[in-house]
């Protein structure tokens, strides 16, 4: 399978995943904060996003294996510095909230924060290793 | 570690992208390869040896 190949049903999957993630997580939010969702029913609806992500990891465990060696190797860096900075952040934020008095982070936010940086990273270190 | 991959490839007439599909890679890991910015894992490397009909020796130079 070509590194193209490889891409598209990365895409393909990954994107319908985020979609279903924002969605499901908007329209979850939207009735709980109109006061409409029953406690059960969020258990219910929880499943949704959370299935979301899964299948989107999923997606990227079957990219990073589809590539050839080095391309897989930069992919590998670059969730390496997604998961270092999600964790810096957790754990530095979660040491302020505990010893200072700062706002609450809502964890919510890492898996976006880690999204974000693991692609910018990636595309960094694929511009650096000369992949375009 | 250096390589004489670029030379081989020429000598074929082949580019990057036709020596990539012949070993299952991509063109990108091909330039990164004879770039010297990567090097490749020992089946791989044992892979290009094969098409070139050369040892991994000839082809690859430790530097160390």
């Amino acid at each position: 399978m070509t590194s193209e190949q490889a891409t598209y049903r990365f895409f393909k999957v990954f994107v319908p995943a985020m979609l279903v993630y924002i969605g499901a997580t908007a329209v979850i939010v939207h009735l709980t904060d109109n006061g409409d969702l029953h406690a059960y029913t969020l258990y219910a609806l929880i499943p949704v996003p959370i299935g979301a992500i899964f299948v989107a990891f999923w997606a990227q465990w079957r990219f990073a294996s589809e590539l050839d060696e080095f391309l897989r190797q930069i992919q590998i860096k670059g969730t390496f510095v997604g998961i270092a900075c999600v964790m810096i952040i957790a754990s530095g934020w979660g040491q302020l909230e505990r010893l200072a008095d700062v706002p609450t982070l809502p964890v919510f936010w890492l898996l976006p924060i880690f999204w974000g940086v693991q692609g910018l990273a990636t595309t960094f270190i694929s511009r650096r290793e000369g992949v375009f | 570690m250096k390589n004489h991959l670029k030379a081989l490839r020429a000598e074929q007439g082949w580019s990057q992208a036709t020596l990539g599909d012949q070993l299952d890679v991509s063109r990108q890991t091909i330039n990164a390869i004879e770039a010297g910015r990567y090097d490749p894992s020992l089946p791989l490397a044992f892979k290009i040896a094969r098409l070139f009909g050369k040892s991994i020796e000839d082809i690859f130079e430790d530097e160390t």
